[in-house]
């Protein structure tokens, strides 16, 4: 999380991100040191070329040797607690440029304290605000099992997953000094170098052939099944007749099934086959009508009258109105249109067949 | 021992004064996190360049283990898309006959058809039944059966033989890398899928039993004439190691005497990225799991193995950005 987190800050400026990472312990951690500074200021105004002159070691630290050997003192005390991070980070913060001149400039003013606490809480407020919108992009909840179908409840949110763009410029990983640590994510691992010798792996590939001895079984048999005259046993491999994932038989050929993987074109063999049966079932069908047609005719016709005249038998009382006569003469037509147009394609047809 | 800010051995550009604390980045900025160029190590780790392709394609990677859920799914779909986000095109084959989750993982689920049964059924084309990775156009999937459908194992393995030929041969050029993924144990499905293999990816986890399933199919691989073995030790915690409660990543070498083309440590992201049919090696910020993953496709595709293993957590040194970032 951390070094996400300096990814993202990393463009702010300094001091933001002094103010707006460690709370109100940071401001009283922030304060500590400047009381210290500011005591100083006052015993000696030019304190800061003094500090300057101390790290350099030059000559002029000669000259006060009692302000010497308090900062000195201040110096051991950061190095002797180097490794506990509040020391630390009063070392850095007392190192900036910015933190020590605002101090200088408005001594214990509580308008400079007032305006770091406001602006403490400011990026406080930013800061929870960009973690709340970044933990609604970590992506791989129940959410996303949700969005892909396998679970049911639209309460739950849909998220779009992140790409991570580029393979080849990963900022996240970093190799230390003397290829002796590697970082990734923040984390440092020591590098340890593999001591397997080629020797010592074909002592062991020794070991495994001698352990392990198989041969790649080359036919599947179901328990049960007699041995084929041709076949070694030992490159038999026995399927229990209930294995639930394989069959050892198959209702298409081996050559054929060659050919359907190699198939680059076209329409797929089984739908060419499927196409086709269809096809001359129609064709068959077709024919047989032919056939009836031209057998039997008459019966035919009939065969096809009978549904309308039932059609307009269970029609007529109910929608007709009593009055039946008029009925009568206005709807013969009708009913009588459809045969006559299929008997007259069937004559038609007799007419093209013989 | 990475030098703190303080350390003895630095001490002499050490100073309060604050021009010179920034006019020494190797100090305070030292973990810095702009994004810095790595130097390359032929053994670590190398970024900022496509990776070298060795050995004949297609490459056709088996990723087997013995033992069930080891992570040998999880592997081929990071490892794969790892391949094709480093520009290689890469059919993934899931041998998982019956039992298959792969397309799970890629989130793929809804968009397969056909299978390799179909194929082999003359029901529709190879071209039909892959199914190309709308994220990276280069990566494929194929299946080889649906959950209740039957492959004929009579010839199962000539059949994944003839698959490879098939995408060797067609229009658009041969794939990069076909990667295998194998069912657990050893028996039908095992023999299948390892058929057309000439090389193989044994995954297996720190632990003594994943080990001895690891051993013995690493035995019947090599029977088979599979000579290129390598291993990723998957679900490492390196907490663990150092409690002496794990056997570490060299432990397992030893008993096994393979290379080593990965280590992935256990990661809770892998189960997060499961569930969004998103693998782990395209998550943004990426995460240990997913680098681990994409430095194993790496040293695959240059035929390459580690020559040192990341062992022990050390307390990360911390420069003035981390510190706050807390
Ligand atoms: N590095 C890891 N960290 C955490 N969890 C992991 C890791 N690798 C795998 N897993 C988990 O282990 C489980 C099994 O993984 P996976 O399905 O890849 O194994 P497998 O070997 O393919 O199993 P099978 O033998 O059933 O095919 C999954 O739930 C996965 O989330
Ligand atoms: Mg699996």
């Amino acid at each position: 999380m951390a070094s996400i987190w300096s990814l993202q800050f990393h463009s702010l400026s300094f001091l933001l991100s002094i103010w707006g990472n460690k709370h109100w312990l940071s401001s009283n951690v922030v304060r500590l040191p400047t009381k210290l500074l500011l005591n100083h200021s006052q015993l000696k105004n030019n304190r800061k070329v003094q500090l300057r002159a101390i790290a350099g070691s030059s000559g002029s630290e000669v000259e006060q040797p009692t302000q010497n050997a308090v900062v000195n003192s201040v110096e051991r005390g950061l190095v002797l607690n180097s490794e506990h991070p509040f020391s630390r980070f009063q070392g850095t913060i007392s190192s900036f440029p910015p933190v020590v001149l605002m101090m200088k400039k408005y001594g214990g003013s509580n308008l400079v304290i007032g305006f770091c606490i406001a602006t403490a809480i400011l990026i406080i407020a930013v800061r929870a605000y960009v973690v709340g919108k970044s933990r609604d992009n970590i992506h791989g909840s129940v959410a996303d099992l949700v969005r892909r179908g396998h679970l049911r409840s639209d309460r739950r949110g849909i998220s779009s997953p992140l790409k991570y763009d580029d393979p080849f410029n990963n900022p996240l990983v970093k190799v230390g000094k003397g290829n002796s640590t590697v970082e990734m994510c923040g984390k440092v691992y020591r590098l340890a170098p593999v001591t397997l010798t080629r020797d010592q792996q074909a002592i062991h590939q020794k070991r495994r052939s001698r352990a392990y001895q198989w041969k790649r079984p080359t036919i599947f048999l179901k328990e049960g099944d007699s041995i084929p005259p041709d076949v070694d046993p030992d490159t038999i491999r026995w399927i229990p007749a209930n294995h639930p994932f394989a069959t050892t038989t198959s209702e298409i050929d081996e050559d054929l099934a060659q050919n359907n993987v190699y198939q680059k074109h076209g329409v797929p063999f089984r739908i060419q086959a499927e196409h086709e049966a269809l096809q001359r079932k129609l064709e068959a069908l077709q024919n047989d009508e032919k056939l009836n047609n031209l057998m039997i005719d008459g019966r035919n016709a009939k065969d096809f009258q009978r549904p309308f005249k039932l059609y307009s038998k269970s029609n007529d009382p109910v929608e007709e109105s009593p009055n039946n006569s008029k009925v009568v003469y206005s709807k013969p037509p009708r009913p009588k249109l459809d045969p006559n147009s299929s008997q007259g394609n069937l004559s038609s047809e007799e007419m093209q067949k013989p | 021992m990475v030098s703190l800010q303080f350390h003895p051995a630095n001490a002499k550009p050490m100073s309060l004064c604050p021009s010179f604390q920034t006019l020494n980045p190797t100090k305070t900025l030292k973990s810095y996190p702009k994004p810095r160029r790595s130097v390359a190590i032929a053994s670590a780790l190398q970024w900022n360049r496509k990776p070298q392709l060795a050995g004949e394609t297609p490459r056709v990677v088996v990723i087997t283990s013995g033992k069930g859920g080891v992570g040998k799914t999880t592997t081929t779909a990071n490892v794969g898309l790892s391949l094709a986000r480093l520009g290689f095109s890469v059919v993934a084959i899931d041998a998982d006959v019956g039992l298959r989750n792969l397309d799970l993982l890629l989130g793929l689920e809804n968009r397969v058809n056909y299978t390799v049964v179909e194929v082999l059924n003359g029901d529709c084309r190879l071209d039909q039944a892959l199914v190309r990775d709308k994220r990276w156009s280069n990566f494929e999937l194929l299946c080889i059966s649906k959950p209740r459908s039957k492959l004929p194992i009579g010839f199962g393995g000539k059949a994944l033989v003839w698959l490879v030929d098939a995408l060797k041969s067609r229009e658009e050029g041969s794939p990069d890398f076909i990667l295998i993924d194998c069912p657990a144990g050893i028996d039908a499905g095992f023999i299948t899928a390892i058929t057309p293999a000439n090389e193989a990816v044994l995954v297996t986890t720190p632990d003594i039993t994943s080990l001895r399933d690891a051993d013995r199919v690493t035995g019947l691989l090599e029977c088979d004439g599979i000579r290129d073995i390598k291993m990723i030790v998957n679900r490492v915690r390196t907490d663990m190691i150092k409690g002496e409660d794990m056997m570490s990543v060299l432990d397992v070498q030893e008993m096994l005497g393979l290379a080593l083309l990965g280590v992935i440590p256990e990661d809770s992201e892998v189960i997060r990225s499961t569930n969004r049919g998103y693998p782990l090696v395209l998550n943004k910020p990426p995460t240990l799991a997913g680098l681990a993953f994409e430095q194993a496709a790496w040293r695959l595709v240059e035929q390459d193995s580690m020559q040192a293993v990341m062992v022990e957590e050390e307390p990360k040194k911390r420069g003035f950005f981390s510190f706050f970032g807390g």
